[in-house]
């Protein structure tokens, strides 16, 4: 230690030698003086107070460090078994409804579908989005249990077969969400996979479905094992997730309430909702580069001038590449499924359809995207609207051409949410930070 | 802004613990990322004083990161962990919206904190107002920050700031925008600290001059419950270092130094008694413009140690330390290198885990280790849970560190009469004083030539180990450490009333 008073001027010499450059303040001064130098710190700071002086430097210009895009691994598996899934169940419809009736399974799924989205959009919201998903799952397995026992049995007392059917499709469905999470996409596909050759060699179907949900349920059982830690982040708060819960609910009653859709009619149907279900997969996907273009536009823009309109355009870019991808790949997924369609069967003939399923797909991404940038309830009227406008086309009976209602409900559903989506995004920097970082 | 009605305290199920007679002191200890979820000096001396006073009442108030963890430290009958204020979730405020008049204030709540807090010559008051405005308001305090409208007002306040030109403070870098995020993010966090509630409490105890005093400040704003703020090592110091060290950019170093230095700020001006455990401290706080008479040193002591046995004369030294660049585990390594070169024979043992976040620092101390050739005469032995035991296999005790407190592994030297080598930091010269050798920080040829003289005269060695002894039980000692807490903590809590009997509880 030493005592020995020091000169300013070989004192500003030792700081900057220290440092790497000269001090940002006094405080920095004396705590490089004392830590460094062995001053003690009455001297340290009474050195580092005449260190300082009055100077008309420039601000130093500063570029903030842009977290790292969170891990994001095995996207080809998880489309790979998204397509498998919808294959699969295309092919589940005509086994299924010659074993329960056509009746049945239409209610089924009607019931189904809206279940299965709103499930898999509230665990998305409360655990799934989260780094630590799995150990926040694990650690709640009794509750999930517990869960998938009451989505299996309550429909079932409810609506007798058709509800057992859509309880244990809702639980295979959800728990397959689980399990792609857990990167297990290949070993999900693979069993829905196997559920359909089942099914194919005569199998019972109710008894398949049941066997596949019970299976499915095993594996996210097993995904989870050892996976609980004693410490854990806060999940998902409780309104997002329930606003989350009603956007997947609202998504999936436009998927059923256009009469002119039927689910039954072999695997065309099914097969339909493909086009748009690979495209918005492709579109969502690379609505993730947003997390990185927001902050990049941001990035070296000074706080202290006035803000650029530039810095707007690059996640507007990004969300018309998605929406361009989208689009591109649905018009040439449906074109390629009408041109099928003589083997396939009849009802995909109708265009009106696909053009419904890819309007709804457009929807879904843009809500997706206001709810992820803390804008649920936005996003909930905009679908909720949509779903509404889709129930009153049924009502008046005015769809009478195929895929009238998914059309009127998505376009509505684009209409309220594109603007939304706009307005966030032409103003990255507040959004950055009201939104993105404070949910 | 005018002060609210303090918000109520409801304690919830969980938060129930034995029945308390109402005759005895609360205490609300707000702990900052230490006790009771993280092994630490910190967390030590806040088990010792929780233990040790059971005539009053402790409610533990930690500040965390997780939304559940494991507690590290079991709790006596007489302390129970109150709540939990997580940051840095996603779980929402409960309480109180604003009306739309109140909202109206609150939207320049965001101008209000970076002004006051991150401005140079920041207005306490204000910034306590703000705070106060929080508590009244938990759930106002995310609409405002969610709001464009908090953004813009942030931004205004921000601009403000970055053109002071005063000579002390430096010129304010030109933060970009993703700092100002980050920023704004943090000031959110700041709020929702001061947002959360807190049980009714006699004194209220303050582990560190930065977050955790912003709920006690509040606290005292609602009530005039007093605040007694203890500092282990100083928090502004500490922030300036960890800025100087983590190579962040201007705007970063800026941010994260201006918050330290405006939390240390009010805390000092809103505690009613600042207890440093160390001289050195004081005069950090000192320099930083706190009334000096607000100031009562209270050194951290260990219990009164056995007579100590003789070193093993295996030419042994022994380093404690968690794997830390502010130890300066680099140092620690050339000094052994330096050493050996005099010493060949001689052996060097470091203890200490390497904590979350310092792996990279971990890796280059390894590199440099092998770089140095030091092998087996250098291991790192991962972390102890027996450190008198580590320091009585020692020779001597060698410290590195470019900050600190008042050392505990230092003092567990002396407990053992161990003659220590360390850099002058902190409260170290007035601890080490006549009991071992004290370099400047980063010396590594001046520590490295007091332990060849160390080594080479076993003698002297154990002479000066004996008076660091002996000076630990005058000075140094556990119990003087606690009936300075039980003096404080009475005088301050009922200053009328003499200092009751210590009450066993568990008996």
């Amino acid at each position: 230690m030493s005592d020995v008073p020091l000169q300013t001027a070989d004192a500003e010499v030792l700081v900057e030698a220290r440092l790497g450059r000269r001090p940002q303040d006094m405080l920095e001064a004396a705590v490089a003086l004392e830590a460094w130098v062995g001053l003690p710190a009455q001297t340290a700071l009474a050195t580092a107070s005449a260190l300082m002086r009055p100077d008309a430097r420039d601000a130093e210009t500063s570029v903030g460090r842009i977290p790292a895009p969170s891990p994001r691994h095995g996207a080809v598996l998880e489309g790979l078994a998204l397509v498998m899934t919808v294959i699969a169940i295309a092919c589940w419809a005509a086994p299924l409804s010659s074993s329960l009736g056509a009746e049945v399974v239409e209610r089924g799924l009607l019931i189904a579908l809206p279940l299965t989205l709103a499930l898999q959009w509230a665990l998305r919201a409360r655990y799934l989005d989260r780094v630590d998903a799995l150990a926040q799952l694990a650690d709640r397995r009794a509750l999930l249990l517990l869960g998938a026992c009451a989505v299996a049995a309550l429909p079932a007392l409810a609506f007798g077969a058709a509800g057992a059917l859509a309880g244990l499709l809702t639980v295979t469905w959800t728990a397959g969400t689980i399990l792609v999470r857990r990167r297990w996409a290949a070993a999900y596909a693979t069993g829905v996979l196997l559920a359909t050759l089942a099914m194919v060699a005569d199998a019972p179907a109710l008894l398949v479905v049941a066997a596949t949900a019970a299976l499915t349920c095993g594996a996210v059982a097993f995904a989870l094992h050892g996976r609980a830690r004693p410490n854990l982040r806060a999940p998902g708060h409780t309104e997002r997730t329930l606003i989350a819960l009603a956007i997947g609910g609202s998504l999936g009653l436009m998927l059923v309430l256009d009469d002119t859709v039927s689910w039954t009619e072999g695997a065309v149907p099914a097969l339909a909702l493909l086009p748009s279900a690979v495209a918005a997969f492709w579109g969502g996907h690379h609505l993730r580069h947003l997390e990185m273009a927001i902050p990049r536009a941001l990035s070296g823009i000074s706080a202290h001038a006035a803000v650029p309109r530039r810095i707007a355009w690059p996640p507007l870019r990004v969300l018309l590449g998605a929406l361009a991808r989208l689009l591109a790949l649905c018009a040439a997924l449906s074109a390629t499924l009408l041109a099928l369609t003589p083997w396939l069967g009849t009802s995909s003939r109708s265009a009106g359809i696909l053009a419904g399923f890819a309007v709804l797909a457009v929807a879904t991404l843009l809500v997706s995207l206001l709810e992820s940038m803390g804008r649920g309830w936005w996003a909930l009227a905009a679908v909720g609207a949509a779903a509404a406008a889709e129930g009153a086309v049924r009502v008046a009976g005015t769809g009478s051409s195929p895929g009238t209602g998914l059309l009127v409900g998505g376009t509505l559903a684009v209409v309220l949410a594109l603007p939304a989506v706009v307005a966030l995004l032409s103003r990255p920097a507040s959004t950055l930070a009201t939104a993105l970082w404070i949910r | 802004m005018a002060l609210p009605e303090p918000q109520a305290w409801v304690p919830s199920a969980r938060r129930r613990g034995p029945t308390l007679g109402t005759a005895r002191p609360r205490v609300l200890l707000i702990t900052e990322g230490t006790y009771p979820y993280v092994m630490g000096g910190v967390s030590s001396w806040c088990h010792l004083l929780v233990n040790s006073l059971t005539e009053f009442d402790w409610q533990v108030l930690p500040i965390v990161a997780l939304n559940r963890s494991t507690p590290l430290f079991e709790l006596p009958r007489h302390a129970q962990e109150v709540a939990r204020i997580t940051v840095w979730s996603e779980e929402l405020p409960r309480g109180g919206r604003p009306r739309a008049f109140e909202r109206r204030i609150g939207s320049d709540l965001p101008a209000v904190l970076v002004r006051n807090l991150i401005g140079w010559e920041g207005d306490a008051e204000a910034l306590v107002d703000a705070w106060v405005w929080c508590r009244r308001f938990p759930a106002g305090v995310r609409t405002v920050f969610r709001s464009r409208r908090g953004w813009e007002s942030f931004v205004e306040g921000l601009r403000d700031v970055l053109a002071e030109r005063i000579p002390a403070a430096g010129t304010p870098p030109e933060l970009d925008l993703v700092e100002a995020a980050t920023l704004y993010q943090t000031l959110y966090w700041v709020a929702r600290t001061a947002a959360a509630p807190t049980p009714s409490a006699d004194v209220l105890h303050v582990t560190a001059a930065g977050w955790s005093a912003i709920p006690a400040l509040v606290h005292k704003a609602l009530s005039g419950t007093p605040i007694v703020l203890t500092e282990h090592g100083v928090y502004v110091r500490e922030a300036y270092l960890a800025a100087a060290r983590n190579g962040g950019s201007p705007g970063s170093r800026f941010a994260n130094t201006r918050l330290a230095r405006g939390l240390s700020r009010v805390a000092y001006e809103g505690a009613d008694v600042v207890s440093p455990v160390t001289d050195a401290n004081a005069h950090w706080e000192i320099g930083l413009g706190i009334d000096a008479s607000k100031i009562l040193v209270l050194y951290n002591g260990l219990r009164q140690p056995s007579a100590p046995t003789p070193p093993p004369r295996t030419r042994t030294i022994v380093s404690v330390g968690r794997i830390d660049p502010l130890k300066d585990v680099q140092t620690t390594l050339r000094v052994a290198a330096a050493t050996l070169r005099f010493v060949p024979d001689a052996r060097f043992l470091h203890y200490g885990p390497v904590p979350d976040g310092e792996e990279s620092y971990a890796r280059s101390c390894l590199a440099l280790h092998e770089r140095l050739g030091l092998g087996e005469r250098f291991r790192f032995m991962g972390p102890t849970t027996d450190p008198n035991g580590v320091m009585r296999a020692a020779d001597v005790v060698l410290m590195t560190s470019i900050s600190e407190g008042l050392p505990l592994s230092i003092l567990e030297a002396m407990g053992e009469g161990r003659p220590v080598v360390s850099t002058g930091v902190g409260g170290v010269p007035d601890v080490v004083r006549g009991s071992g050798a004290v370099c400047p920080p980063g010396d590594d040829h001046g520590l490295a030539i007091a332990l060849v003289m160390l080594l080479r005269n076993p003698d002297l060695a154990w002479q000066l180990g004996r008076r660091g002894h002996d000076r630990l039980g005058r000075i140094f000692n556990e119990a003087a450490c606690i009936e300075g807490y039980r003096d404080l903590l009475w005088s301050i809590a009922r200053p009328t009333s003499a200092p009751a009997p210590a009450m066993d509880l568990a008996a």
